[in-house]
């Protein structure tokens, strides 16, 4: 018997790969840290869950030591519903409970097979570290993504060494297997399977930092978490991705960007060298005489130069002083000008333009709250933009003079403390019967109000924590009793809120470089993306930008939303490719400074340069 | 040329989902008329379920519908946003058009927003029945189109002056629009003049709980906030804001309110603007502009009063303009400020709105306003709490 309820979570699983990261300081699923195969995570237990409620794996070995690995600790529990709001625990205990009572039943697990290339493969890693049991492999084969079907690998591997990696990229050249490299298996654009080989990078974890040449050398395992906590330990930061995504295999498919690329650039700009093995197993490095050419940018789709083994990464010295601003606007124009001027002048390190929609799903430990306090910041206090920025003291000084209205770091810390009191409708009834010239945040938010909002808010840990279930209140008011969590400089640097974007659908995200200097061009994006959208009933909002390059371009994200489980809306978003393809590689070819993310796949290296002003 | 009353008219009423248009619609349908309602569906209702509710809400019994028809549309959109049958009811049904839809926001950052709805919903609507059978015009407009100006402010077409707000123009505006169009095409126009429409005097039953309201509700607003923070929090808070509880119940709140004592605010309660307007129609049937104001304005002194008498509170106070330079809104004043700064003119109301066309009419009919006294402010309050300020409505 299956659990209706645990197999629909099981299926809504989001393949972020948080549960990989020990993001909220609560530790690592213990099997998963112990055996390293996504399997082993709640991440792979969910998928393991789901297939056997379709039938579509067998009950192997491998599936119930899996099951048994697990010892229902809970910290997936915690670290799942932080971003999506899901209770994994659910799905574990009802694996656990299906395999014990198949078991009971008297049956036997299924053994893979003997297989000569398998007992090949664990000789060049080690017994524990290559697989073909059907369990292992099925987590593997799919990801969230919509427009990609199942494809089920031969072998599962994870090596340690480099030396490794050059001795697997051999042996499938010998048996002319096909082979895919994955980083930390939070995959949600459909690119990383094979029918062949999947080389799990998940072993190779070292980070040695070079404090003297702000520098950090990384193995392809280590997620942008990881190397952000080693930076901070040395007083350095880094440009990073989402936390649980590995920083070479981001730097290889699309390039490093986020709001800290306003100072630290993008692309190649991010590392300062990178280390490959190319298809016949050999090493090469970007910056040897000779090699191949990876900084150039060619609008066409293109492998990656070869398998990354390791990052030389800049990192970038940070001060005692910096503090996170948000300005607010009630209009996308203003906000994009302002941000963009801000570039221009060099002032701020981080800066990005978030919607409502961003800035309500970031803040909220709930789905729910989130869509309330999306309406009280957009329609009551009329904040439907912010410009965010993160800057020294000189950098917020200059910001406040630009600006009259601007959210710091302690009103941040009390509006996101206080939050569920935000929606509270008497309040927010209030706020908008509010007649005036102004943005109604423009009053609210002023020195002035700090006391009232308080005494509305009743910001605390407590309050923050009223937001979610009852038996998670104590854990997350610990949470949101720790500074960093309110804290805009470090949850900008760490980025673990952002997963919450896919919170109730997963995200089909739109990336695409824009030129800055024409707000119009960003707006018709904007424009046609939702059209395409609302014609196909497809849910979609603004994303992010980014300015870039002083304020020159922009990278811009736009966001449809579907259930990955739901074959009408993955029929919706495949009618929706047939608009939104044509529509932006048409933009990308034809017009100034604008380039979608698709043509950048596999060509992260290239210098910024070379795509940005083709 | 005047229009012969009688029953077998049908009635278009804009708005009617809305505060007056509801009203309206409701005391036409009770006299037996026929009424066509222009609304919308909102909030997942369609405009039939919202008309039905707000029926209920007046108690209008199941026979006294009949005469109702429904059409789901907006003033915002061309051709009202009407297919092609309702158009054809319209054009062929619709004897006098009673045009209740406003939007009554005075914020210059929804100037657009009130455009929209004030004048080109006006003109949408103009276009739509320019070719019906319909020979009157009821404009629901408001004595504020006088705009910036003292003394008497006639009860008649003026010339345009300066505006306190969008609110203000684009009614004026409107019946300039209005006018023309009347005389172009021979219709009567009615254009009523009403000043701050309140609940009903009797009951206190209101579906609107702005202009009056809102001011009154933030007071309470304050008032549970800081009777809770003092209950339950230790009163930090309230002591940062000099607000206390006193031994016999009554919360000292102190707060300032910018006015003074010479003036007050024109309030006329929900009732008698409908009894008006229905004597106005029938006992003017050639037309023209009628204020439906009262005679006595409430100074700010007495709401205040009746405020914390009705509340139980205390330290409210007004206070000259200058002292809000030596000592600057504190964030409750700051907000109280942002719920009546817009009412601000209405509050220094120097303005004598000359009616003596409604009051000839009305006291022909012995029709008279009802004085905005504190048992009626306690009616209102009663079924103010009783709602929850509308929303348990």
């Amino acid at each position: 018997m299956f659990s209706e309820q645990a197999r629909k979570t099981a299926g809504q699983c989001r393949h972020y790969a948080m549960c990989k990261i020990d993001y909220l300081g609560n530790g690592l699923c213990p099997s998963g840290e112990k055996n390293h195969y996504v399997s082993h995570f709640p991440q792979g237990r969910m998928d393991i869950y789901h297939a056997l409620c379709r039938g579509l794996v067998p009950i192997s070995r491998g599936l119930v030591e899996i099951a048994d690995s697990c010892d229902l600790c809970g910290i997936c529990d915690k670290q799942c519903h932080f971003v999506t709001g899901m209770r994994p625990v659910e799905v574990m205990r009802a694996l656990k409970a299906h395999v014990r009572d198949w078991l009971d039943q008297g049956n036997q697990p299924v053994f893979a097979g003997f297989d000569l290339d398998l007992e090949e493969l664990r000789r060049i890693v080690g017994q524990k570290w290559a697989s073909n049991d059907p369990a292992i492999l099925l987590t593997y084969a799919d990801d969230p993504f919509p427009l990609a079907g199942m494809r089920t690998p031969r072998y599962v591997v994870l090596p340690r060494t480099r030396k490794e990696v050059a001795a697997l990229v051999r042996f499938a050249n010998d048996r002319n297997l096909p082979y895919v490299v994955r980083g930390n298996g939070g995959s949600v654009f459909g690119f990383v399977f094979s029918d062949g080989l999947i080389m799990d990078m998940n072993r190779m974890k070292g980070i040695e930092i070079d404090p003297e040449n702000w520098t950090a050398r990384v193995e392809p395992g280590v997620t942008s978490f990881e190397l952000q906590k080693e930076a901070v330990r040395h007083g350095l930061r880094a440009n990073t991705a989402e936390p649980a995504a590995t920083v070479c295999g981001n730097i290889v498919c699309t390039g490093l960007f986020s709001t800290w690329s306003n100072a630290y650039g993008v692309n190649a700009d991010t590392f300062v060298d990178m280390e490959f093995i190319d298809s016949q197993g050999n090493f090469f490095r970007l910056n040897d005489p000779g090699t191949i050419n990876a900084f150039c940018f060619e609008h066409k789709m293109k492998p990656s130069p070869g398998i990354c083994t390791l990052a030389h990464v800049r990192l970038h010295p940070t001060s005692e002083d910096e503090e996170g601003l948000m300005v607010p606007f009630e209009d996308f124009e203003e906000a994009v000008v302002f941000a963009r001027e801000l570039s221009k002048r060099r002032i701020g390190l981080a800066v990005g333009v978030l919607g409502g929609h961003y800035l309500s799903t970031f803040m909220s430990p709930s789905a729910d709250l989130a869509d309330k306090v999306r309406f009280g910041l957009t329609n009551a206090l009329g904040l439907r933009y912010v410009v965010f920025m993160i800057g020294d003291r000189y950098a917020c000084e200059a910001v406040r003079s630009m600006h009259e209205f601007v959210i710091d770091s302690k009103l941040f810390r009390m509006l996101m403390l206080g939050l569920p009191r935000m929606g509270d409708d008497e309040w927010l009834d209030l706020v908008s019967g509010m007649q005036t010239d102004q943005p109604p945040y423009a009053i609210l938010l002023s020195p002035e109000m700090h006391s009232l909002l308080e005494a509305v808010l009743r910001p605390s840990p407590q309050t923050a924590a009223l937001a979610v279930d009852e038996d998670l209140q104590g854990f997350y008011e610990k949470l949101y009793a720790r500074p960093e969590m309110t804290d805009m400089v470090w949850l900008n640097m760490f980025r673990i809120i952002s997963a919450r974007m896919s919170r109730r659908k997963h995200m089909f995200a739109f990336l695409v470089y824009v030129p800055l200097n024409r707000v119009e061009v960003t707006e018709q994006i904007c424009t046609e993306l939702g059209r395409i959208a609302d014609k196909y009933g497809i849910e979609h909002d603004y994303g992010f930008l980014t300015p870039l390059d002083l304020g020159k371009r922009a990278i811009l994200e736009y966001d449809y939303y579907i259930d990955h489980q739901d074959s009408l809306e993955k029929e919706k978003i495949r009618k929706a490719q047939q608009e939104f393809e044509p529509y932006l590689d048409n933009l990308s070819a034809r017009t100034k400074g604008v380039k979608w993310l698709k043509y950048l796949f596999s060509q992260g290296c290239a210098r910024k340069e070379a795509f940005l002003y083709t | 040329m005047t229009i012969p009353y009688h029953n077998q008219h049908t009635f278009l009423v804009t708005g009617g989902t809305g505060f007056l248009g509801s009203h309206v619609a409701m005391s036409l349908l009770s006299r037996g008329h026929q009424v066509l309602v222009l609304a919308r569906g909102r909030n997942g209702r369609t405009a039939p379920q919202r008309m039905d509710r707000i029926l209920d809400w007046f108690g209008l019994r199941k026979e006294q519908r009949l005469g109702l028809k429904v059409l789901q549309g907006d003033l915002n959109e061309p051709g009202l946003g009407l297919g092609a049958q309702d158009a054809g009811i319209v054009a062929g049904e619709a004897y006098e058009i009673v045009h209740c839809a406003s939007d009554t926001s005075f914020s210059s950052r929804k100037r657009e927003q009130v455009e929209k709805t004030n004048v080109l919903g006006l003109e949408n609507l103009l276009n739509v029945i320019h070719k019906s059978k319909c020979r009157g015009f009821h404009l629901i407009s408001t004595a504020y189109v006088a705009g910036r100006r003292s003394g008497l402010c006639a009860e008649g077409f003026d010339q345009a002056v300066e505006f306190h707000n969008v609110y203000e123009e684009t009614k004026f505006r409107a019946e300039g629009i209005i006018s023309e169009y009347c005389t172009q095409n021979s219709l009567n126009l009615h254009v009523y003049r009403p000043s701050i429409v309140y609940g009903n005097s009797s009951t206190g039953k209101t579906t609107l709980f702005n202009a009056l309201y809102f001011p009154i509700r933030t007071l309470h607003f304050f008032q549970k906030l800081y009777a809770r923070d003092i209950l339950e929090f230790g009163g930090k808070k309230a002591r940062e804001m000099g607000v206390r509880l006193d031994n016999d119940g009554v919360l000292h709140l102190p707060l300032r309110i910018q006015s003074s004592d010479e003036c007050g605010l024109n309030l006329i309660p929900v009732n008698h603007f409908v009894e008006a307007f229905m004597a106005i129609r029938q006992g003017c049937p050639e037309g023209g502009v009628f204020h439906i104001v009262n005679p006595q304005r409430t100074t700010i002194n007495r709401l205040a009063d009746y405020t914390q008498r009705f509340f139980k509170l205390d330290g409210i106070r007004i206070a000259e303009p200058e002292e809000f330079v030596k000592q600057p809104r504190n964030g409750l004043e700051i907000l109280f400020n942002n719920h009546i700064r817009y009412y601000s003119p209405y509050m220094q109301d120097k303005r004598i709105f000359e009616n003596f066309r409604t009051s000839a009419i009305l006291a022909g009919k012995n029709i008279a306003c009802p004085e905005f006294s504190y048992p009626v402010f306690a009616i209102c309050m009663d079924y103010a709490l009783e709602t929850d300020w509308g929303r348990l409505l």
